[in-house]
């Protein structure tokens, strides 16, 4: 092998993949507050007995779930300036397409949440005289959050790892950061790996975190 | 809006779209078989008794679990070769990359499978005399893969969706194609739909079979 391991300029440019991670950060979690409140409107949506309600809800549910997420920003990055002549900041276009997706998959996890909630509690709440959206805010939302929140919590670590994809659309994300820096040090392997320990240094934790909710409800 | 949708156009790039579906398919079917493998003995191995062995596949699971699978891919396509010290074509870092990765989330389905199984089972293969292979293959197996088979389909989605990712290292899979067409011919909001759309086409059923598989086995094995 003639390549040496030599981690200096990987270090040297540890500012740029610090600028980069500040705005994988940013997108993930602006992404994760919109996908944990918007799911669960969503999952409302789709099971509301209204069919001009559940129909869109749960086609936006299936096109974003059956779909690469790559080319879903890809799509939105190219088609949705074309098509609506809106030219947004590039970090909102990637906040878009990652909630959107974000959205999708935790609306699915409030759906299987609040199918656990028994349906007698919902009849208590008639009987209590509760309306629709008391029942909702009160009743079923603090039940679902808490039985979806190890499905919430790994598909945020999801789209926090998606987050990756928008450097193929040139944001300046850390993936891209690490692969500008690769290129101008010509030091792939010290850069790459630099790159995916940061990603996987937050990510860890928060896997951990997600297991631990798992066992704890399990008890519960 | 100055921007005219004409779907017509697609029909002269249908083989195109093909060719790059067929390389999509391809490669998802090749890391599929070979990812299945690569979980199940990854799966195995984590129960193993040895520290190290139990260290090493956790971590690996871990790592891969925990890092963006685009991140892999390029660590494999650009970092690879000059640790080999020789060249490995696109295809081969795409196929090492997407079996990595789903090994990964395989061994995880396999893994929580593998715990269903009661202890008694367990025990029952010790009253019988019933050790090593034949325990793994005639008692666990069987057990685990059909507990397993609606997560690992699930799996096999997201397979087929991360696999757009190898346009990434230029392999010409349906994502690339559709890419570099929508942008010869600047038509992007058809092209880049079309491809949305097959990829949905064949992506949908597939998760919708996961629950009625779901439903047939839990009927069937009776959990």
């Amino acid at each position: 092998m003639s390549y040496d391991i030599d981690f200096f300029y990987t270090l040297k440019g540890i500012d740029t993949l610090m600028e980069g991670l500040l705005v994988t950060l940013q997108l993930s979690l602006t992404s994760i507050v919109i996908g944990v409140s918007l799911g669960f409107v969503v999952a409302l949506m789709v099971m509301s007995p209204s069919k001009l309600l559940s129909w869109p809800a749960t086609s936006f549910i299936e096109i974003f779930r059956c779909t690469p997420a790559l080319i879903q920003i890809v799509w939105i990055f190219y088609c949705v300036p074309m098509l609506f002549n809106v030219f947004l900041d590039p970090i909102v276009m990637g906040v878009l397409a990652l909630s959107l997706n974000l959205i999708a998959f935790n609306a699915e996890a409030y759906r299987a949440a609040i199918q656990a909630i028994p349906k007698a509690q919902l009849d208590a709440s008639v009987a209590l005289g509760l309306n629709k959206i008391q029942t909702n805010v009160y009743v079923v939302l603090p039940q679902a959050i808490r039985l979806a929140l190890p499905v919430l919590v790994t598909n945020g670590i999801s789209i926090f790892q998606q987050s990756a994809l928008v450097a193929i659309v040139a944001i300046e994300d850390l993936m891209y950061m690490g692969k500008m820096l690769s290129t101008e040090t010509y030091r792939p392997i010290e850069t790459f790996t630099v790159v995916a320990l940061i990603y996987f240094a937050i990510a860890l934790p928060a896997m951990y975190i997600s297991s631990q909710l798992e066992k704890r409800l399990k008890v519960a | 809006m100055s921007y005219n949708v004409n779907f017509l156009f697609l029909l002269d790039y249908w083989d195109a779209l093909l060719e790059g579906l067929m390389t999509t398919l391809g490669i998802t079917g090749l890391c599929l078989i070979l990812g299945l493998g690569l979980g199940f003995v990854v799966a195995l191995l984590r129960l193993s008794s040895n520290p190290v062995v139990k260290a090493v596949t956790t971590l690996y699971v871990e790592f891969f679990r925990g890092t963006p699978v685009l991140i892999q891919l390029f660590w494999i396509f650009f970092c690879l070769p000059l640790i080999l010290g020789f060249e490995i074509s696109n295809f081969v870092s795409a196929v090492i990359a997407l079996t990595l990765y789903m090994g990964a989330i395989v061994s995880e389905t396999f893994r929580s499978s593998l715990r269903a199984i009661e202890k008694d089972q367990m025990d029952a293969c010790v009253a019988l005399g019933i050790g090593g292979f034949t325990k793994i293959f005639y008692v666990i197996l069987p057990q685990a893969i059909l507990r397993a088979i609606p997560t690992l389909l699930s799996n096999s989605v997201s397979l087929f969706k991360e696999s757009a990712l190898v346009s990434a290292v230029g392999m010409s899979d349906l994502m690339y194609i559709g890419q570099n067409i929508s942008s010869v011919t600047f038509k992007p909001v058809e092209m880049l739909t079309a491809v949305a759309v097959i990829y949905f086409l064949i992506a949908f059923p597939l998760t919708r079979s996961v629950s009625w598989v779901e439903r047939k086995l839990i009927h069937k094995i009776a959990l």
